[in-house]
């Protein structure tokens, strides 16, 4: 595939993004950690909040690394960038409180090692690959993790394992009806790669501008975010559910409403369609 | 900041540098003295079945023929979308294959993942033919070689001008074919190990029976041969750059970079999935 991919000059720096993006959803990860304090699930939503942070770094990352020309296509950074992260995440998770620097770190390490490997093995010479892909899984394991913590409340690799039905009236112990146990985290999986890989994917091309990209990158994490907010209502309380699900759905509402009107703005002309109406008494 | 050159576009295969064949062999080495430090001999043995795995996935994307978007006008051979979603796709049906038959045995599990990755590039092969004959009616021809290796059918008669050939000859069929059963064996292969290892260390952490644990173990299985899948696969597609018609193109004989890259990835991927448990027990 020969096709150009070009990308727009100016916008905010880069690194000032990534350290946005790895304080944010290092931070915000950590503030649903209140619920375990608290003995509550009224944080969960700020794992979505840490993954669409994460996201929009990751949409930035992805940005620097394709304006090289990888010679396939740009979803294949995020298809790489999940399928590191998400062996960071769950291994960041098993140790308790650490969770999100240990993922940090994991996914450094595997990313680094793809980015050798891509670099002087398969002979990309990429000069930013080797930075590029540590960010990358790094943002897939904190998008992971976030989305993870969202639905189950923690990001506690045992709670996460563990899950409660009630079976007659009796409360039992079972690690089918869990985050991990019930395969949501698959689902997570997908649903943070699609985020991932579309943002970029549909605004490059001449013309493109990072706050576009960046609002389309901060939409798809909020419609990643509905879905996974409907699952929450299986694992956590009512209330805490539908906070996750009204922050999404508010999220995205704006999100999407503002990416139309940048849209607008760095469009040459639009139409605004209107539905053909049916002349009075029948045509 | 618009397309910065790139890899390098020089004749002929470049070899992998000194030092990512060295990395490479220093990271498998650790992994495996790692994986023998933390489980025993029964962690060295999966961590080679993962490795294997892995070497077969990364060979096995190269047989798969890719068309990329010039395909999708019929101006290339091959299947019109990117390698990382076409590996995805056959060892995906390929882990599907194989997880369900993981209780009848290792070899009939094998089997099936080799059978299910396989059906699927078989499947999709013939109806890509059959949307290029009967819906946009161009015959198959390959632009690398003038005659089929298998049919013996001549190609430059039927070769548009300006084009690198279109549709799917019976050589890239073939090659889809192997190329997906070699994905779902691998893909199965890595889930097998991981399951086995999940399965002898989490009862004991998790204070459960092994039946009870079966659908973490599962679950953790299934997400890290995905995870692996995808880096294997997205390392072999950047060793492609672009787009390849099977085993018969002249691009197949970089393979060797990518055994080595897959080999090396899996290694560390693979220690820390295996490591998972180990952290269980110390947090």
């Amino acid at each position: 595939m020969s096709v150009k991919i070009e990308v727009g000059a100016g916008g905010i720096p880069h690194n000032q993004i990534l350290i946005y993006g790895l304080v944010g959803s290092i931070v915000l990860t950590y503030l649903t950690y209140l619920n375990t304090i608290t003995q509550t699930q009224y944080f969960a939503f700020f794992g979505g909040l840490a993954a669409v942070a994460a996201l929009i770094w990751g949409t930035d990352t992805i940005k620097h690394l394709c304006s090289y020309g990888l010679g396939t296509g740009v979803p294949s950074a995020g298809m790489i960038a999940l399928g590191s992260g998400v062996i960071a995440a769950l291994v960041g998770a098993t140790t308790g409180i650490f969770a999100p620097i240990v993922a940090v770190i994991v996914a450094a390490i595997i990313g680094a090692v793809a980015g050798v490997l891509a670099n002087h093995v398969v002979r990309m010479d990429i000069p930013v690959m080797i930075v590029s892909l540590i960010e990358l899984a790094i943002v897939g394991a904190m998008t992971v993790l976030g989305l993870a913590a969202m639905v189950g409340g923690t990001f506690n690799f045992t709670d996460l394992v563990t899950g409660t039905t009630t079976f007659l009236g009796f409360t039992i112990q079972s690690y089918e009806a869990s985050v991990i146990g019930g395969s949501i985290i698959a689902v997570i999986f997908m649903l943070a790669a699609i985020a991932i890989q579309h943002s970029f994917n549909a605004c490059l091309g001449p013309g493109e501008k990072q706050d576009r990209t960046l609002m389309l990158a901060a939409e798809c994490g909020f419609l990643s975010m509905i879905p996974v907010a409907i699952i929450s209502f299986a694992f956590i309380a009512f209330i805490p559910a539908i906070i996750s699900l009204v922050i999404s759905v508010v999220g995205w509402f704006y999100t999407y409403a503002q990416y139309i009107e940048l849209s607008k703005r760095d469009a040459y002309a639009w139409l605004d369609a209107k539905p053909i109406l049916e002349p009075k008494g029948g045509a | 900041m618009s397309a910065l050159g790139g890899p390098k576009q020089t004749g002929g295969i470049q070899p992998p540098t000194g030092t990512g064949l060295v990395v490479s062999i220093v990271l498998i080495i650790i992994a495996l003295a790692l994986a023998f430090f933390l489980v025993q001999m029964a962690g060295l043995i999966a961590l080679i079945g993962i490795i294997i795995g892995g070497v077969l996935i990364g060979f096995g994307v190269h047989f798969v023929p890719v068309g990329g978007a010039p395909a999708a006008m019929g101006q290339a051979p091959g299947i019109a979308t990117g390698v990382a979603m076409l590996a995805a796709g056959a060892g995906l049906a390929g882990l599907f294959g194989g997880a369900w038959a993981v209780p009848l045995g290792i070899p009939v599990a094998l089997a099936g993942g080799a059978v299910g990755g396989g059906l699927l590039m078989a499947i999709t092969c013939t109806m890509v033919n059959v949307i290029y004959v009967f819906g946009m009616g161009i015959p198959a021809a390959s632009g690398k070689v003038a005659k089929d290796p298998i049919t013996g059918d001549t190609f430059p008669e039927y070769k548009s001008q300006g084009t690198e050939g279109h549709g799917l000859p019976f050589i890239s069929w073939v090659g889809g074919v192997i190329g997906g059963a070699l994905g779902g064996f691998g893909g199965t292969l890595i889930y097998i190990e991981l399951l086995e290892v999940y399965q002898a260390q989490l009862p004991a952490l998790l204070g459960a029976t092994v039946e009870q644990i079966a659908p973490v173990a599962v679950s953790l299985a299934g997400i890290f041969a995905i995870g692996m899948f995808l880096m294997n696969a997205v390392l072999a597609a950047y060793n492609i750059t672009g787009t390849i018609e099977g085993p018969h193109d002249p691009k197949f004989k970089r393979f060797p970079r990518a055994v080595i890259a897959a080999a090396a990835a899996s290694a560390v991927a693979g220690i820390f999935a295996i490591a998972l448990s180990g952290l269980l027990g110390v947090f």
